[in-house]
């Protein structure tokens, strides 16, 4: 009983589900996307020290077009416009990067939660499907109604809104894994269901929710921008994309430069993050 | 059919009811007291006393709903707090607007989303790919409010083609109307189309890989007729189902883009009456945006069994 | 009679000559050769052959002839002429008049090839209106079509939709749509792979008989050596993308020229032998096109291969009569069977045990949906009375066709399902109610081996992990871990090098392997093999039975050993059960089912079952007519009666069958049969 071992080639030792994470950036799109993040998310980080005057600093000079002084113009208390974006972008990213991996976890554990018990699964599918019946804002503004207004009812907004797609995903895995011969294998060695959920159906899970990740930090920041237009977001003296866009849109038109920056940093923000996910996502179903 | 709807009833009554309590029990969740509001910070115990038994809120809360749902049987949609009009009277004022533009905006995200998606699907030049692949892109990737910021200031004050806010009613101008339709109405309808059009080409791309996509080659039939008979026919069904799930968040949309472009419909009156804490008028557009949503779903659902003989309504 | 017609008529052309084929896939800056250099000849009115397993290039040659090759595939070099005329240069709207017409092709999975949203009418009418006929006309050739393959009732069925038709009947119209124009070439790729036995003997048939009504040329591509013994004269063998051999099929198989062919003859168990003569398995695994190995691609499996073998390409060279072989030890004139590495007796286990380590009585497993909230759904019972037991030591073979309950029951012992009646008893214990201290017993002593070995592992965690994982439920841990897998991975023929292997790094037997490994690691007495080897290619499936039959008799391991094929079941087994429908229509030793069979089922397994012998009579054998009635409407008193070659549906006097289910009784050939009439079919008299 002799087995001719192939020869084995060279295989690196890092984490398989990591490096192939990584192999997104080595495509075109992969790069663009990195390159527009690191950008982004440096410029948003780092405002304190680039603008350490802040964001708040009233010139004479109100709604001045765009200049080199004013790369984005003034808004109506002469204050620089792109020194807003920047502190606005870097309000939403803060906003995204609580509200993105809460609502990724939640929603993840929700839809794998059948693998406990199947009635559980579907009695969160069942709730998940009362929250995708709200679309879109309207779900939003029934959160902004109880709590009021600000931070919390945006965050809870963003987890909540994202946990039907999160949830969908992993179950969808679970449904279409639970039945593969391996965590058949599994449950037939009397391996416990805690362990068969962590171990062998939550990675599968993983790269959708990945993918869909970072698909939804553009949707998170745009619910942000969205409610804030409508003036039931963020109040004003708070710097973010979507109040600059309230407040431009009143000046529209003697001042249509005033919502062009916030306009542009959010298509780069939203083109970064699409890259992301479409590199993200053919190297996932490329392996 | 009939027999599809008699055995979806129970579901959709369900979810109208499980909505009709979330769109009653969450306005009255909200901190603070309508009552307060509408007397006036400076109202007496007893003026506040009289709104509130005008209001109906000194009966318990379960009878308040049985109010609401009863009366909504009757179609009394109960009397706006703020504007001390019936409901259905400010919801009718504003239906026109909102209508219009929704009507519009399906129409573009069906005609764009399937002519999107066919292009994208079938066998293209290199680069006619790469074009429709970024503009798919690009559209999936700028919600309405964005693509209605970027109209308004390419189309409405760079190159002032267009009118950019305000509104007219289609049956008093048609074209006049349509002038102020179109902008909104793009703007709504391309995120979502994009969506359509980005599902239907994966669903083409992958059935260009069935087998019976190789025995019609084998047969001899030429590619146009391989395209439309047997990979469209078998990627609409995923098409159908995108459009149904889409419809609910372009009404969602219209909040926003009515406020961009000011125009004075049902989104613009849902953000009103959060900020002025008029529930009444709340509970009413939070359940209707809802059921609406509902029946457009269980509509695809039928297109759908009608497009696929393996799906069975009565089944 | 050959003599005599070479006479009367001149030499025919060959219909199709195939030249130096050679077809490439591209990824990238890497050019993979899946077909290399690849001449043949197809003669008018000939059935050819084309054998060869996973990446030998079969598919891709046949797709390559019909320029139906997927992108980035492409022909390099060489030329494909029908009747005279290279195919390869032609334009794409030429090629496109071709097929269909004068080429047509029949593929392997026919859930797959139509249309599900078309008509099937449809379909074989496009066939014809693409050539230029009117809708009228190619309606009227369709429902003729129809008739011609056996589909009945044409008037009702020309308008149904593909998931209206059993598999079976989907082939059919799969050939319809192929026969439409009367095509000089049928290439049909694996044509019945996806069909079970009964269906394959049917379609097998049908295909022959259409060939010579119709006089049309045949390429056969398939993997089983008995399908080529069944219906092809002329065969070729290919390995790792290239011929290895051909010639006349019965010439081939009396002598084969090539070691491979050799080998693979030797190498598939066969229903004429019982298991007492070890197989001799080929070893290793068939090269994957990308890596091919220098010189002979056969030769690190090759147990003749000369030094010359490693550096340099056997070329085809011609030997004898017809025949041609790619092969330096034959050209060499020398010996090109097997040497079987070791060919050692094993001793079985002395007596077999007195108490059943698995004891079934009278199970039913019910696999209809639960109701919803206001409808109570029909009881559908996949297993359906079902008595049997295990022994440590000894082979229990299941054999039936898809739909049979076969799994249903396998998974009802695992508890995956849940027992509707009956009892099962694991070592003595009843575990029936599978409450978790029954769950513990089940699952130390019993043990699983699951079909795909490409599924059963998980993708994402190695070797080590997984069987670790198996060890870790049992109580091993820790260094104990770390040795008894290396002790577990060596006696399933693995070295410790794949301890930090992913799946994917593996073929597919040595997934298998692995999966044998994991499965042992909690000491089981006996073992549920689920179509162990059905999912791998011929050649390594003798490896894994070997490795099973090694295993049970060093270990006593019991096996509950479920397989479609009828072959392998003969080879590994001590006693044979036959399930139909979710009942045991026949059990009783291996030589007395397979050597004097009772149930008319039985008969019919087994004369359906292609076996690699030219000279086997295929005339008058039992082909079953119809499909498996739906386990949710079972046909009243014997589940068999509609199919049965000697119930009523023949012999309508038979009424007894109508009306009364047979018990499963003793014969008087010693096994026990569930039949009123048990005995009286035989092979070739239906």
């Amino acid at each position: 009983m002799t087995e001719i071992s192939t020869p084995s080639h060279k295989r690196s030792r890092l984490n398989p589900t990591l490096a192939r994470y990584l192999q997104a950036f080595t495509t075109p799109k992969g790069q663009i996307a990195l390159a527009l993040i690191v950008l982004l998310a440096g410029v948003a980080l780092l405002a304190p020290v680039i603008y350490p005057q802040g964001h708040d600093l009233q010139t004479r000079d109100s709604l001045l077009p765009v200049s080199w002084a004013h790369p984005f113009g003034t808004d109506e208390l002469g204050r620089d416009i792109l020194v807003r974006s920047i502190y606005g972008l870097r309000t939403d990213l803060a906003l995204a990067s609580v509200a993105v991996p809460i609502s990724m976890i939640l929603g993840t554990f929700l839809g794998l939660s059948g693998a406990l018990s199947p009635r559980l699964g579907v009695l969160v599918q069942r709730a998940l499907d009362i929250i995708v019946g709200f679309p879109g804002l309207i779900l939003a503004i029934c959160v902004v109604l109880v709590l009021g207004a600000g931070w919390t009812a945006l965050l809870v907004a963003i987890v909540v809104g994202g946990l039907p797609s999160f949830g969908r995903l992993a179950r969808a895995t679970l449904l279409s894994q639970q039945h593969q011969e391996y965590v058949i294998a599994a449950r037939t060695l009397g391996v416990d269901k805690w362990r068969i959920m962590v171990r062998h159906i939550l990675p599968n899970a993983i790269d959708p929710i990945i993918v869909q990740g970072a698909v939804f930090v553009v949707a998170a920041v745009f619910t942000e921008a969205a409610l804030s237009i409508v003036g039931l977001g963020l109040q004003p003296p708070e710097p973010s994309l979507g109040i600059l866009l309230n407040i431009g849109m009143r000046y529209i038109t003697i001042a249509p430069f005033y919502i062009l920056g916030p306009t542009l940093i959010l298509l780069l923000l939203a083109l970064a993050f699409s890259l992301l996910a479409d590199a993200l996502n053919r190297t996932v179903n490329r392996t | 059919m009939f027999g599809f709807l008699l055995r979806k009833l129970p579901s959709v009554a369900m979810v109208a009811f499980i909505s009709s309590i979330i769109a009653f029990v969450l306005p009255r969740l909200a901190p603070g007291d309508p009552a307060l509001t509408i007397a006036g910070s400076d109202a007496t115990p007893e003026q506040l006393a009289a709104v509130r038994e005008r209001m109906g809120l000194l009966k318990p809360l379960y009878q308040q709903y049985f109010d609401w749902i009863f009366g909504m049987f009757r179609g009394d949609l109960g009397e706006s707090f703020i504007m001390r009009r019936p409901v259905a009277s400010v919801i009718g004022s504003r239906l026109e607007s909102t209508l219009e533009l929704a009507l519009l905006a399906m129409l573009l995200m069906i005609i764009i989303g399937l002519a999107l998606g066919i292009a994208a699907g079938s066998p293209r030049s290199k680069w006619a790919r790469a074009v429709l692949d970024a503009m798919t892109t690009v559209f999936l990737a700028t919600p309405p409010f964005l693509t209605g910021l970027l109209l308004i200031l390419f189309l409405g004050i760079f190159v002032p083609i267009l009118p950019i806010s305000g509104e007219v009613g289609f049956l008093e101008d048609p074209l006049l109307a349509l002038q102020y339709l179109i902008l909104p109405a793009v703007a709504l309808a391309l995120p979502q189309a994009a969506i359509v059009a980005r599902l239907l080409q994966t669903a083409m791309n992958s059935a260009r890989g069935e087998d019976f996509v190789d025995l019609a080659k084998a047969k001899g039939v030429p590619p146009g007729q391989i395209t439309r008979r047997h990979v469209l026919r078998n990627s609409l069904g995923t098409a159908v189902v995108a459009l149904g799930l889409r419809a609910g968040d372009l009404l969602a949309g219209a909040i926003v883009i009515e406020a961009i472009f000011a125009r004075n419909g049902l989104g613009s009156l849902a953000v009103y009456s959060v900020q002025s804490r008029d529930y009444v008028v709340l509970q009413v557009l939070i359940l209707g945006a809802v059921v609406i949503a509902v029946f457009i779903q269980l509509f695809s659902e039928i297109i759908l069994a009608a497009l696929d003989p393996r799906i069975r309504l009565e089944g | 009679m050959i003599a005599v017609m070479d006479v009367l008529t001149p030499p025919a052309q060959p219909l199709l000559k195939v030249e130096h084929l050679t077809t490439t896939f591209d990824a990238g800056k890497v050019s993979v050769k899946a077909v290399t250099d690849v001449s043949f000849d197809v003669f008018p009115g000939r059935v050819v052959g084309i054998v060869g397993e996973s990446g030998s290039g079969k598919s891709v040659t046949a797709r390559s002839i019909m320029g139906l090759l997927r992108a980035p595939g492409r022909v390099r070099e060489g030329r494909v002429l029908l009747n005279g005329r290279n195919l390869i240069d032609l334009p794409e709207g030429e090629m496109r008049r071709i097929r269909g017409k004068q080429i047509a092709m029949v593929f392997q999975d026919p859930q797959a090839a139509l249309n599900p949203v078309m008509r099937v009418g449809d379909q074989i009418a496009e066939a014809l209106m693409v050539h230029g006929a009117d809708a009228g006309s190619a309606r009227d050739r369709a429902k003729a079509l129809l008739a011609q393959v056996g589909i009945p009732d044409v008037e009702r069925t020309i308008d149904q939709y593909p998931h209206e038709f059993s598999g079976g009947m989907r082939q059919r119209v799969v050939i319809a749509i192929a026969l439409a124009n009367d095509p000089a070439l049928l290439i049909a790729d694996e044509p019945t792979t996806a069909l079970d036995v009964t269906i394959q003997a049917q379609i097998l048939r049908l295909l022959a008989d259409l060939g010579r009504e119709l006089n049309v040329s045949i390429i056969m591509i398939t993997h089983d050596m008995g399908v080529v013994a069944e219906l092809c004269d002329d065969l070729i063998v290919m390995y790792g993308g290239r011929v290895v051999e051909q010639g006349p099929v019965r010439d081939i198989f009396a002598n084969p020229r090539h070691p491979y062919t050799a080998a693979l003859l030797k190498a598939v168990p066969r229903l004429d032998t019982a298991g007492d003569d070890p197989l001799i398995a080929i070893p290793g695994a068939p090269p994957v096109p990308l890596r091919l190995p220098p010189g002979c691609a056969f030769h690190p499996r090759c147990s003749n291969a000369v030094d010359k073998c490693r550096v340099e390409v056997p070329p085809l060279a011609p030997m004898g009569d017809e025949r041609r072989s790619a092969c330096w030890v034959a050209m060499a004139g020398g010996d090109v069977a097997p040497v079987a590495a070791e060919a050692t007796m094993r001793a079985r286990h002395g007596e077999r045990e007195r108490e059943p380590a698995l004891r079934i009585e009278g199970l039913r497993t019910n696999v209809a949906r639960p109701g919803g909230f206001l409808r109570t759904s029909d009881p559908v019972y996949a297993v359906d009375g079902v008595s049997l037991e295990v022994y440590p030591g000894e082979t229990l073979g299941l054999v039936g066709e898809s739909g049979c309950g076969k799994s249903t029951l396998s998974r009802t012992i695992m508890g995956i399902n849940a027992v509707s009646e009956g009892r099962i008893s694991v070592a003595r214990r009843d575990v029936t109610a599978m409450e978790p201290e029954d769950r513990r017993q089940v699952s130390t002593t019993i043990q699983y081996i699951f079909q795909d070995p490409f599924a059963s592992l998980n993708p994402r965690r190695t070797i080590g992990q997984s069987i670790t994982e198996a060890l870790n439920v049992v109580g091993i841990t820790g260094a104990a871990a770390e040795t008894r897998m290396v002790e577990l991975l060596e006696r399933v023929g693995l070295s410790q090098d794949y301890v930090p292997r992913y799946p994917y790094e593996l073929s597919g037997g040595q997934r298998q392997r692995v999966g044998i490994a994991r499965a042992l690691s909690a000491n089981p007495r006996i073992l549920i093999c689920d179509e162990p080897v059905s999912a791998l290619d011929v050649s390594i499936q003798a490896q894994i039975i070997s490795l099973l039959e090694e295993l049970r008799d060093d270990l006593g391991l019991g096996y509950l050993f479920i397989a479609h094929d009828l072959s392998v079941v003969r080879h590994i087994s001590d006693r044979v059960a036959v399930m139909y429908l979710g009942r045991i229509v026949e059990i009783g030793t291996a030589e007395e089912v397979y050597g004097n069979p009772q149930h008319p089922y039985t008969v019919a397994l087994l004369s359906s079952t292609p076996e690699p012998n030219p000279d086997r009579s295929v005339e008058n054998r039992t082909i079953l007519t119809g499909d498996m009635p739906s386990p949710a409407r079972p046909p009243s008193g014997c589940r068999f009666r509609t199919r049965c070659p000697i119930g009523p549906a023949f012999r309508s006097e038979r009424e007894i069958c109508n009306t009364t289910s047979p018990d499963l009784v003793e014969t008087p050939n010693g096994q026990k049969a569930a039949c009123h009439f048990a005995g009286e079919a035989e092979p070739g008299k239906a």
